[in-house]
């Protein structure tokens, strides 16, 4: 397997065989295995939220912020499921990983399991693109070697959803065994469901997972571990970003018109040396040129809208 | 145009088969508890099952595919929508009863299935179905050839007549024939008004709410655009749904909603049900995301996160906002 071609077939959305996403897999697992828990990323750095299968827009994503050959990239998870091109934007993402290492950093996220990629959409896009579910088997064992979270510089924390009751140190997440499906409950399973909320203190999540948690749990958590920022994607934010807590958490969402409805904007964030932040906003790639050629094709008629 | 707005009975139909196969439908403490709905998905399974063997291997097609990959957001929407539209019936009914009599239009019914129920429990109630004429001579057929709705739609009460709603002097004289004018009339208009023009739904609002004027109450389910600055100021102009939704349905099924972007907020919607000096009425409207934060129970909640997993709550408070429920009564 070649991976610079590879890389050109999935940038045209282009069919991928069998054989070649079962060889990237396992070289992407072997190389994963050997990454911590929680990996150690240096500045400058731009970190990006949910992708959700909008490989187009992941394209603009790489354009607007300088592309993998200049820069390093942290991505906070959930890759898969929702968009029309979850197996292309992974397994590009997948891709550069094999070919930048140093350059690229995966975070596990929620929609990263086997359960719930068979309700969301990449199982069946599997389905639909092979007729069998090899392709999405190969996938979903990589999903169980990707890192829990990452932390730039000593001083920032990344995850995909956010904290755990069960976790007060940086250090407690690297023990945890994450060669594994995501569990209903417990540490692992909060880094990847738990949202921000203005709450007193750990709460219930309106999710069928994970725990809400405050302004008292973050500071905590920010100083327990002597780091300034807490990084995180999980929800969707309308206009791309949303800074909580006087600073010391960003939510940072980067599928533009999420699930093709949704109509909000995305957003990257890039740290400096000097840990200063920078937000680029970017818009959905149109579904159609301007001669109505169709870009995005949509090959199943949804039914997104209550008609 | 016609044939494009009859098909979106077919999303109707496969949504609500959807939720009735994953569970959200019936609701135990909602329809059957307080409304008094039985043998619902026995209804709505036999329903489906003979309207399936009159499609086409297309459309049938298009609905398995729909049925295997009913995402949450739009199961809890279906529910949503049913809820609460079966939820004002009630509520009115029970108040309006005591004379013995009431009726029930609904305009633009498609496959809708609530008239069994309903007329079963309300011995004096009448109903009609009206919509297009080739909807309406399909659920005639399936209705009439059917032994299980012989048992359990009372014919003598029931009602199915074709009419395009655009019409509305149409309307009205099939109306006078079939319903007395003096008794309470509930209409009901389930994502109907959205395919009308501007003045042809106003028309037929304002000459239906006069010619019953006695005592009704309008019903109307249907997406509002978002965006925009409303006279309150507080719209949000980054509010795209609406324009998205709009360019969505053109491109991928010619399907036009003239008054998305017009009646794009609550206050602009209602502001078509009091049209007319001369009627005092009682306008009450929500969106579909506060229906559902503040009138459905934790316990009905908890049921629902039982069902699927529903991971996106942001993008179904997003979807939930531009859905609204109006009970206008006079």
């Amino acid at each position: 397997m070649n991976v610079d071609k590879t890389i050109l077939l999935l940038k045209q959305g282009k069919h991928i065989s069998e054989d070649t996403v079962y060889s990237l897999c396992l070289k992407a697992q072997e190389l994963l295995i050997n990454e911590a828990n929680v990996t150690h990323v240096d500045t400058p750095v731009t970190i990006c939220g949910d992708i959700h299968g909008q490989l187009h827009d992941l394209l603009t994503l790489f354009d607007k912020s300088g592309g993998v050959e200049k820069s390093r990239y942290i991505f906070l998870g959930d890759f898969v499921d929702r968009g029309f091109y979850s197996l292309e934007s992974f397994l590009l993402l997948l891709c550069y990983k094999l070919r930048y290492p140093d350059r690229i950093s995966l975070i596990r996220g929620n929609h990263e399991t086997r359960q719930i990629t068979k309700v969301y959409g990449f199982y069946d896009e599997v389905m639909r693109k092979y007729g069998n579910s090899n392709v999405w088997r190969y996938c979903c064992e990589v999903f169980d070697y990707l890192s829990l979270g990452a932390i730039i510089n000593n001083k920032i924390f990344c995850v995909h959803g956010g904290l755990s009751p069960d976790v007060d140190t940086i250090d407690e997440i690297r023990a945890i065994d994450r060669k594994q499906e995501v569990p209903h409950e417990g540490a692992m399973c909060d880094l990847l469901w738990s949202d921000p909320d203005e709450v007193e203190t750990w709460s219930l999540s309106p999710r069928g997972a994970g725990f809400l948690f405050g302004e008292n749990e973050v500071n905590k958590f920010l100083r327990t571990n002597d780091i300034e920022l807490i990084t995180r994607a999980h929800q969707l934010v309308m206009e791309g970003y949303k800074e909580m807590f006087n600073g010391g958490l960003v939510t940072v969402w980067s599928a533009p018109n999420y699930c093709y409805r949704c109509g909000n904007v995305a957003a990257v964030l890039r740290i400096e040396d000097d840990l200063s932040k920078n937000y680029t906003i970017f818009e959905a790639v149109q579904a159609q040129d301007g001669v109505g050629n169709a870009i995005i094709p949509t090959k199943k008629t949804q039914m997104d809208y209550f008609l | 145009m016609e044939r494009i707005v009859q098909q979106t009975d077919l999303d109707a139909l496969s949504c609500k088969m959807a939720a009735v196969s994953k569970g959200y439908l019936p609701s135990k403490e909602l329809q059957e508890n307080v409304c008094g709905f039985s043998d619902y998905k026995t209804i709505h399974l036999e329903y489906f099952k003979s309207i399936m063997k009159n499609l086409g291997r297309r459309a049938q097609g298009q609905i398995n595919r729909s049925l295997q990959s009913s995402f949450p957001v739009m199961n809890y929407g279906t529910y949503l929508r049913t809820i609460s539209i079966d939820m004002v019936l009630h509520d009115y009914i029970s108040n309006h009863n005591d004379d013995g009599f009431i009726q029930i239009v609904n305009l633009g019914c498609g496959s809708d299935l609530r008239m069994i129920p309903l007329l079963s429990i309300y011995p004096n109630m009448s109903y009609i179905d009206i919509d297009y004429e080739p909807t309406i001579k399909l659920k005639g057929n399936l209705l009439g050839n059917s032994e299980f709705f012989g048992k359990v739609l009372p014919a003598d009460r029931y009602r199915l007549l074709s009419c395009d709603l655009s019409k509305h002097d149409e309307v009205i004289n099939l109306l006078k024939e079939v319903t007395d004018l003096t008794k309470p009339t509930i209409f009901i208009t389930e994502c109907a008004l959205c395919y009308l023009k501007d003045d042809d739904a106003q028309l037929l609002i304002n000459s239906l709410i006069s010619t019953y004027r006695k005592a009704g109450l309008w019903i109307s389910y249907d997406p509002i655009g978002g965006g925009g600055e409303g006279p309150d100021g507080k719209d949000d102009k980054n509010d795209r749904f609406g324009k998205i939704m709009q360019s969505n349905l053109r491109e991928t099924r010619s399907l036009e909603m003239p008054t998305l972007l017009k009646y794009r907020n609550k206050d602009s919607y209602s502001s078509r049900f009091k049209q007319l000096p001369d009627v005092n009425i009682d306008v009450r409207i929500q969106n579909l995301w506060e229906y559902f934060t503040k009138n459905i129970s934790d316990e009905e909640k908890q049921r629902l996160k039982g069902l699927q997993f529903l991971d996106e709550i942001e993008e179904l408070q997003v979807m939930q906002s531009h859905y609204v429920l109006l009970s206008a009564q006079w």
